[in-house]
């Protein structure tokens, strides 16, 4: 039985070398020393992180509850000095938003049930795949640029519709990046039990598919609101800003962001106070989806 | 050298080592419990590994014996909600006590894995990493360190002229025998195997058992194990479990062929598990 | 069984037929609406370039290196603007990503299983605030931190050591590169430790165990077998940062200082191709040579950015995406 393995220990003793106790005891001393120096920093990182991130809601709260009363909600932007609110700001982007998420989401749907159910490691699919994945990090302001070219130039004016397609762009690829995440965790044998039934592919997909990915799905959607509701940049070259009532989508269209942008670097004292209010209001929207969006997709697992 | 005895006992097809003394324990487990968070997974546990000599652990998937092997290296002292209570003596010692230095205590006891685990660096690192970890040796001292693990392993004559490439591409059996020479090469006293040839084909399972078999001439092993002709083949005493107890230990010989408990016997003889 | 089964007999025509149309339909929108998504992107790229075309024209390849942004003299270059984004991106990194590593190794090592998820998404929810928001807690909160406290205390401390003392150098007024940087450096962080986390979590528990079983100590396991395991995966997410750290606009708008020079000191002043084209845009007309060169800028942003999200891309998908 020990054949094979006695050969090659000719010249070893079978008892190895000895290990020194005391200079394993100081090695170790000094590794444990670098490892709880490590494990400290590592604290101290989280720490810094969660720091910035409630130095931030503070400030927002602190600067921001001071302003806020009914008029924001009832009353449009105003000059200066002339108790204006945020209404037409506050509506602007829930039009621009909610606009933005119709128009990409279905887009976007589709994509990403292409690449999960149809693409199945053809190069188009891998192409279309990469290239929304960049999409989804590229810089908002060059899709407001796009946009820009695209529909404001050539019709010589700035327009609410702009602003929403514009969000569309950015709403697209994160819609295709969660549908497609999320089909593919749809175990094969739900599908196969519904093809066994004889139903057509595209009825096992919108029927079975769909309504297993719902919550994963309508979670991808939330973010998406969530992220273009807080975009600045690729709305300051589409719908850019209106500081009076216009609900009209052929005509500059008020945001909250812009409205933020152009009142915070203003000079006067209410102006800023309004800027304050708009990026607590949008901040805790934001939030509040993000967290929703995440307790949605946990109870629904 | 060793005092064994190579005899062997047949039954029913198996062949097990013939009974032989055990030596003084080198760990002495007494009522030893242990929890996964509020499920008791072993339940008052006393067992003695003797010294230089092989140890093997059966029982049906879930059992507790690979749960006790972890115990004996405090690997799970990495997963929160893991707590063992009771005595674990080696060197007039208890382990599970929380004021040991886990990292010389993995020095003095090795484990293998089920898998080969081969780190991400060259065959000669992966061994070499594990000595510098404990030990301040000259380049010559570390290559005699590498070759000697490396030989003891069996591995040297098959490595030895691209020790620089990296261990990745090695087949699994290789990759086993490395992740062994990496562990006898830090010089534990104890070694552990959890099912470590459940990944492997039978050719390289073989080699590994022979090496179970070299090794304990210098080194107290432990070994979980599936199958129950490598329990046979490879260890001098086999304890058997089931449910989180320790229901039988006794020489090889005697467990497969003449167990004291109705459940050890309905077990090795294959009725359930 | 097998009568059970055939018992409801059916038109073998009409059952055929009616899906084969509806697949046809669904898998052809399903194709065309990807197909958009690569015209999509084709069209940005176009429609920039095409837009820039006047001003690469105008200035040619020395538009790359002048440094002259002079509306009067209609005179313009792209090379601060290039200068300013690479380096308050590169600076973000090198402060966000030991801060990421650390946050990662808290989150999958050291912290207890109850503090995991809270503290996983407070880190995640920094990604989530818009970027105006870090614009104006950066220009209301960092900037006078850094010109009272901060900026004051490290142009005393260097000041008469070679380089350090030009690098910081300069009036402290708390705006500037080395603020950009800050505050950019913030932003990506969750973007880095998210994905250090995730691929942190894919290294088999096994490979863990067997270093602590060797006698490693946490931060060993790390160095020597987590990182060298996941090494693509975390320069993906580092470029992945980057990426982002690019094209961030309105944050660095409010506290990079806006001027068009090439600051040989971190406090300086400065701007990035995102900045200049929010500020300057508003007053561009159109088709002025000011707005191509503009789109120009847009158009190298765009390169830039697709070259870094590429090769993030490229590094990340086989570990994280099966």
């Amino acid at each position: 039985m020990s054949a094979t393995t006695a050969s090659p220990l000719a010249g070893h003793g079978l008892h190895g070398p000895a290990k020194d106790a005391r200079v394993a005891r100081q090695l170790s001393v000094r590794r444990a020393r670098r490892d709880r120096v490590v494990r400290i920093l590592c604290v101290v990182a989280t720490v810094i992180g969660l720091i910035f991130l409630a130095s931030i809601l503070a400030t927002l709260l602190w600067r921001g509850l001071g302003g806020l009363s009914l008029t924001v909600f009832t009353t449009s932007t105003l000059p200066p000095g002339s108790n204006g609110g945020l209404l037409n700001a506050i509506i602007g982007s829930l039009i621009q938003t909610l606009l933005g998420a119709v128009i990409g989401t279905p887009i976007g749907l589709l994509v990403g049930t292409y690449l999960a159910e149809y693409s199945r490691g053809s190069a188009l699919g891998n192409a279309i795949r990469f290239v929304s994945d960049v999409l989804l990090s590229a810089p908002s302001i060059l899709i407001g640029l796009f946009i820009y070219q695209l529909m404001v130039a050539p019709f010589g004016g700035f327009s609410g519709i702009a602003g929403c397609v514009a969000l569309a762009v950015i709403v697209i690829p994160i819609v295709v990046r969660t549908t497609e995440d999320m089909l593919r965790l749809i175990p094969v044998s739900l599908r196969e039990a519904a093809v066994a039934l004889g139903t057509p592919q595209w009825k096992v997909i919108v029927m079975i598919c769909y309504r297993a990915a719902k919550d994963g799905i309508v979670t991808g959607i939330l973010l998406a609101v969530a992220r273009v509701a807080g975009e600045t940049a690729p709305l300051l070259f589409t719908s850019l800003g209106n500081l009076n009532w216009s609900l009209s989508l052929t005509k500059p269209m008020a945001s909250l962001p812009v409205t933020i942008y152009q009142y915070a670097g203003s000079a006067f004292e209410d102006w800023v106070q309004l800027a304050w209010v708009g990026a607590l209001l949008i901040t805790v929207g934001v939030l509040a989806i993000n967290i929703i969006a995440r307790v949605a997709l946990r109870g629904g697992k | 050298m060793s005092v064994t005895t190579e005899q062997t006992a047949s039954f029913g097809g198996v062949q097990a080592r013939a009974a032989t003394a055990m030596n003084a324990p080198r760990i002495a487990i007494r009522n030893l419990d242990f929890y996964y968070g509020s499920n008791r997974a072993l339940k008052s546990i006393n067992l003695d590994f003797p010294d230089r000599q092989v140890t093997g652990m059966i029982g049906p998937s879930g059992c507790g014996k690979s749960t006790l092997l972890r115990v004996l290296n405090r690997m799970y002292d990495l997963y929160p909600g893991q707590r063992a209570t009771g005595e674990v003596m080696m060197d007039g010692t208890n382990l599970i006590d929380p004021g040991i230095d886990l990292n010389m205590l993995r020095a003095r006891i090795g484990m293998v894995f089920q898998k080969p685990t081969p780190f991400p660096m060259t065959i000669y690192e992966n061994i070499a990493f594990g000595v510098k970890l404990h030990e301040k040796l000259s380049r010559s001292a570390m290559d005699e360190r590498v070759e000697w693990s490396l030989t003891r392993a069996a591995l040297w004559g098959e490595v030895k002229d691209r020790l620089h490439s990296s261990a990745m591409g090695l087949s699994g059996g290789q990759q086993q025998r490395l992740c062994i020479a990496r562990t006898i090469a830090v010089r534990p006293e104890v070694i552990l195997f959890d099912e470590p040839t459940s990944a492997l084909d039978p050719i390289s399972t073989l080699k590994i058992e022979e090496l179970i078999d070299e090794l304990k001439h210098e080194f107290t092993i432990a070994i979980v194990t599936h199958n129950m002709q490598q329990a046979a083949r490879c260890a001098d005493q086999v304890a058997f479990f089931y449910l989180g107890e320790m229901v039988e230990v006794a020489p090889a010989a005697q467990i497969f062929t003449a167990p004291r408990e109705k459940r050890t016997q309905e077990y090795v003889t294959g009725r359930f598990g | 069984m097998q009568q059970a089964v055939a018992a409801p007999a059916r038109s073998a025509a009409r059952t055929r037929r009616t899906p084969h149309l509806g697949d046809a339909l669904f898998a052809g929108a399903a194709r065309f609406a990807g197909v958009f998504v690569l015209v999509l992107l084709g069209a940005i790229i176009v429609v920039l370039a095409l837009g820039g075309l006047q001003a690469f024209h105008a200035f040619g390849p020395f538009f790359l290196i002048s440094a002259d942004w002079d509306p009067v003299q209609n005179v313009y270059g792209a090379a601060v603007p290039i200068f300013g984004t690479l380096v308050t991106s590169i600076l973000a990194l090198i402060m966000a990503v030991p801060l990421s590593f650390g946050i990662a190794v808290y989150l999958t090592e050291l912290a207890p299983a109850w503090v995991r998820r809270p503290v996983g998404t407070a880190i995640e929810l920094l990604a989530a605030i818009p970027s105006i928001i870090y614009g104006m807690w950066g220009f209301f909160v960092i900037v006078p931190i850094m010109a009272q406290w901060i900026q004051p205390h490290v142009i005393d401390t260097f000041d008469g050591i070679p380089v350090l003392e030009d690098l910081f150098a300069g009036p402290p007024f708390g705006t500037g590169i080395f603020t950009a940087a800050l505050i950019l450096a913030i932003m990506i962080v969750p973007f880095i430790a998210a994905t250090m986390r995730d691929v942190f979590e894919t290294v088999p528990a096994v490979y863990k165990e067997s270093a602590y079983g060797i006698g490693c100590t946490m931060w060993e396991v790390m160095r020597s077998i987590v990182v060298p395991y996941t090494r693509t995966s975390v320069v993906g997410g580092i470029m992945l940062g980057l990426g982002r750290a690019l094209g961030e606009t309105m944050a660095v708008t409010f506290v990079i200082g806006n001027t068009n020079r090439i600051a040989t000191s971190l406090f300086g002043p400065g701007n990035t191709i995102a900045s200049i084209v929010a500020l300057e845009f508003p007053e561009s007309q159109a088709g002025s040579l000011k707005l191509s060169s503009l789109l120009a800028l847009g158009f190298i942003l765009f390169v830039i950015s697709f070259i870094v999200l590429a090769i993030s891309r490229l590094l990340l998908r086989p570990r994280l995406k099966t």
